[in-house]
C-alpha cells in the first residue's frame, strides 16, 4: 500500500526541517504532504489519509488539539498515528494530548533522530 | 553526498515534468526520458534516437534522454531543475544541522541545570561531546590555582594519556591548553614524544574552558584513528565547553564558599569554646544568659552557693626555695590536678589565686565536701611523687560554708569582670586559715553541714564554735577527716566519742571536763593535734580564767 505521511506547521521552516529530516523515506517511496494550517490538515488527513501525521499544537485559528481530537474521536480515524509537536515549556499539554487521542508527544527543538526512528517505526520501514 | 533520484524530479509535485511534457507536445517532439535501470519516466520511446543525454547528479549518471534535437532542451531544463532542487536540499540540509545543533545545545543546557558539583558537570559534558564527535576518548582538565596543578574533573573512553605527565610536562600542556584557545591538533607527534600522549592517539581536539577571559581548564577529545575534525567539530566542542566553563565555575565557588563557612563555623565554636575555659559558662548561664556576648555591666544573680577555699600551707618559704619557673611549674600542675576534681562534683574554679583557688558549688554542699576530699587525696599523690624527687611534701587546707552569693559583672564598658559578693567568700577563706591552726585537713560550717543528707556517708568532727574577726554571730564548725591517711582515721574513729564528747563541755563552758575527756584522746592518741589544742586551750582557759566575752567560743584574733 502506497506510504503517505502529513506534516503540519505554520512555521514553513519547521515543516521544511522535518522534511529535511525524512527526505530519505521520500526516496524509499514515502508520499509527503504538507499543511499549514488545522483545515487544511484536516482536508488532507480525509482526502489522502496519511498512516502518520506529525502535528503542531501552537498554530492559529484551528490547533493540533483540536485537529487531533476530530481525527480520533469524531471521525474515528485508528489507523492514522498522530505524533503531537510543541514547544518546551507547554508540557502540561501532554495530559491534554492523551485526552484528545494523540499517539505520540513531542517536544520542540525535536530531536531528528528520534524523528526518523518514530517515522520508520509507524511506516514499518527499517534502516 | 546527494541523493537526488530523476524520478523526484519528474514526481508529479515537480513543474518540471510538465512543463517538458507541454513542451514535447507543443513541439511535436520525438524525446523520452528513462532512469539508470532502463525504465520509461517521461514520454513515450521511438525509433529516432538522435541525441543521448546522460543526465548525472554529483557526477553520478541517474537516467538518460533520449529522442530528437528537442532532447537537449529537455536535458538542460532537467538539469536546471537537479540545480535547483540541489540547492534546496543542501541548504535543508545545512539548516537540519544547525537545529540539530540548537537541540543539542538545549538538551545540554536541561542536563547542566541539574548538576551541581564540577565532576559531574565535566562527566556530563564528555557525554555529551563524544555523543557529537568522533572520539575514542575525552577527558576535562582544571587548573587548580591553589596546589598549582593540573586536576583531572572527568574522563571517559579509552585513557589517551599519561597522567604522571600531567603534573610534570606542566610547561609544554600550558603551553597549548592554557593559551585559551580551542584547536584541531592534526600532528601529535611533539606530545607523544613528549610521553604525554599515549602511542595509539592519532587526532586530538580540544577546546579551552574559560570564565571572565581567565583560561581555567581544557576540555579534550582524542581518536586513534585518523579524523578529520571539522571547524563544525570544533565550534561544537567551543560551544560546549563554553556553557560547562560556567557551570563549573559556579560549582567551585559554590563548593568553596560552603568550605568557608565551615571554617568559620568551626572557628568561632573554637573561641566559644576557649572563652568557656576563661570564664565559666555556669556563670554565664546563671546570669539568665545563653551566649557570652549577651553578658553586660550590672547582670547579676544571688543564689545559694557552697564556697570552697583551697590553699596551700606555708607556700611562701616553699616558692622561696623554687625560681620563678619551677613556681610556675609547680602551681600549674597543681592547678591541673584541682580542677578536675572541682568540675566532677559539679563545681567550677571562679578564681586561682597564685597557690589558693575559689571554687563555688551551685548544687550542693555534698559536692563541695566530695571534691574537698578528693583535692586532699590528690595531694597525697602528689606528695608521694615529691618523696620520690626528694622534694618536702606539701599540706593544703580547704574550708568551705554554705550561704548566698551574688555573682555579677562589674567594670566598665571596655573592661568587664565576672565578680562574687558575698559573706560567704570570706567566711569560706577564713575558715580555710583555720585549718591550720586546729590541724585538720578540711573545715565545713554548720550551713553546709545542714545542707548535706547522708551525713553518715562522711567521717566528721565537731570542733565547736568560733569567732570570726569582724563577725558579730560565731560559726559552729567541723572537720572531716576522710581524707587523711588510713591509720589516722582509724585512730580518729576511736576517740570519736571522747572527742565529740570534750567538744560538748566545752560548749557549756565544762572546762574541767573538757580538758579531761580531750586528755583522754591524747593519751589514746598523740598524733591528734586537733584534740592537743583543745586540751591546751582548756588548760588555758583554767589557769587564766575566761576569756572576755565570757562564752565558750574559741576567739580568733587573726586573720
Amino acid at each position: 500500500m502506497e506510504q503517505k505521511l502529513l506534516i503540519v506547521d505554520d512555521e514553513a521552516h519547521i515543516r521544511m526541517l522535518i522534511g529535511q529530516t525524512l527526505e530519505e523515506l521520500e526516496d524509499e517511496g514515502v508520499n509527503f504532504f504538507t499543511a499549514e494550517n488545522g483545515e487544511q490538515a484536516l482536508e488532507i488527513i480525509q482526502a489522502e489519509r496519511p498512516q502518520l501525521v506529525f502535528l503542531d499544537v501552537m498554530m492559529p485559528k484551528m490547533n493540533g488539539m483540536e485537529v487531533c481530537r476530530r481525527v480520533k474521536k469524531e471521525l474515528g480515524l485508528n489507523d492514522v498515528f498522530i505524533v503531537l509537536l510543541t514547544a518546551k515549556g507547554q508540557e502540561l499539554d501532554r495530559q491534554k494530548g492523551q485526552e484528545v487521542g494523540a499517539d505520540v508527544y513531542m517536544t520542540k527543538p525535536f530531536d531528528p533522530e528520534k524523528i526518523l526512528e518514530k517515522a520508520r517505526e509507524v511506516l514499518q520501514l527499517q534502516n | 553526498m546527494l541523493k537526488l533520484s530523476l524520478k523526484t524530479i519528474l514526481s508529479k509535485k515537480n513543474e518540471t515534468a510538465s512543463i517538458i511534457a507541454s513542451l514535447i507536445e507543443r513541439l511535436n517532439a520525438s524525446v523520452w526520458i528513462e532512469d539508470d535501470t532502463g525504465n520509461i519516466l517521461l514520454g513515450n520511446r521511438s525509433e529516432t534516437c538522435k541525441v543521448e543525454q546522460v543526465i548525472k547528479v554529483d557526477n553520478e549518471p541517474v537516467g538518460v534522454v533520449r529522442g530528437d534535437e528537442t532532447a537537449n532542451i529537455v536535458a538542460a531544463i532537467i538539469n536546471q531543475s537537479i540545480q535547483k532542487e540541489a540547492e534546496k536540499k543542501k541548504l535543508g540540509s545545512e539548516v537540519l544541522n544547525l537545529y540539530q545543533e540548537i537541540n543539542l545545545i538545549y538538551n545540554f543546557s536541561e542536563r547542566l541545570a541539574q548538576a551541581i558539583d564540577a565532576p559531574t558537570i565535566s562527566a556530563i559534558t564528555l557525554e555529551e561531546a563524544g555523543r557529537v564527535i568522533k572520539s575514542n576518548g575525552g577527558v576535562v582538565l582544571l587548573w587548580d590555582e591553589a596546589t598549582e596543578r593540573l586536576k583531572i574533573l572527568a574522563s571517559s573512553g579509552a585513557l589517551f594519556f599519561v597522567e604522571e605527565k600531567l603534573y610534570s610536562e606542566i610547561r609544554l600542556l600550558s603551553k597549548i591548553l592554557l593559551s585559551g584557545q580551542s584547536e584541531i591538533i592534526t600532528d601529535v607527534s611533539a606530545l607523544s614524544q613528549a610521553g604525554i600522549l599515549l602511542p595509539e592517539v592519532r587526532s586530538v581536539i580540544y577546546s579551552a574552558l574559560k570564565v571572565n577571559k581567565r583560561t581555567m581548564g581544557a576540555i579534550i577529545l582524542s581518536s586513534n584513528e585518523l579524523v578529520q575534525y571539522t571547524a563544525a567539530d570544533l565550534k561544537l566542542l567551543t560551544t560546549l565547553a563554553l556553557q560547562s566553563s560556567a557551570a563549573i565555575e559556579s560549582a567551585l565557588l559554590y563548593e568553596k564558599n560552603l568550605r568557608e563557612a565551615k571554617e568559620r563555623e568551626e572557628a568561632m565554636r573554637l573561641v566559644y569554646e576557649a572563652t568557656g575555659k576563661f570564664v565559666p559558662y555556669e556563670f554565664i548561664g546563671s546570669l539568665g544568659h545563653n551566649v557570652i556576648t549577651d553578658v553586660k555591666l550590672g547582670d547579676q544573680v544571688e543564689k545559694i552557693v557552697t564556697v570552697l577555699f583551697s590553699d596551700i600551707r606555708d607556700y611562701t618559704s616553699l616558692s622561696e626555695q623554687m625560681s620563678p619557673e619551677e613556681n610556675f611549674k609547680f602551681v600549674c600542675s597543681f592547678n591541673e590536678r584541682m580542677g578536675p576534681a572541682i568540675r566532677k562534683h559539679n563545681g567550677f574554679i571562679n578564681q586561682y589565686l597564685g597557690d589558693a583557688i575559689m571554687a563555688i558549688f551551685p548544687r550542693n554542699a555534698e559536692d563541695a565536701l566530695l571534691a574537698a576530699i578528693e583535692m586532699q587525696k590528690e595531694v597525697q599523690d602528689l606528695n608521694r611523687i615529691r618523696a620520690s624527687n626528694n622534694q618536702t611534701p606539701i599540706q593544703m587546707g580547704v574550708g568551705m560554708h554554705t550561704g548566698p552569693l551574688i555573682m555579677g559583672i562589674t567594670g566598665d564598658e571596655d573592661r568587664m569582670d565576672a565578680t562574687t559578693i558575698s559573706d560567704s567568700v570570706n567566711i569560706a577563706s577564713r575558715l580555710e586559715s583555720l585549718t591550720k591552726h586546729y590541724s585538720v585537713n578540711i573545715i565545713l560550717s554548720e550551713s553546709s553541714l545542714k545542707q548535706i543528707e547522708r551525713k553518715e556517708g562522711f567521717h566528721l568532727r565537731s570542733l565547736g564554735l568560733v569567732q570570726l574577726k569582724g563577725k558579730r554571730e560565731a560559726v559552729e564548725i567541723h572537720e572531716c577527716f576522710d581524707s587523711n591517711a588510713l591509720p589516722d582515721m582509724e585512730k580518729k574513729l576511736n576517740t570519736l566519742a571522747a572527742f565529740n564528747e570534750g567538744v560538748s563541755f566545752f560548749l557549756n563552758k565544762s572546762f574541767h571536763e573538757a580538758n579531761l575527756a580531750f586528755k583522754k584522746v591524747v593519751d589514746v592518741d598523740p598524733g591528734d593535734h586537733t584534740a592537743k589544742f583543745f586540751y591546751r586551750n582548756t588548760k588555758k582557759i583554767i589557769d587564766e580564767g575566761v576569756f572576755e566575752n565570757g562564752v565558750g567560743i574559741v576567739a580568733m584574733h587573726e586573720k
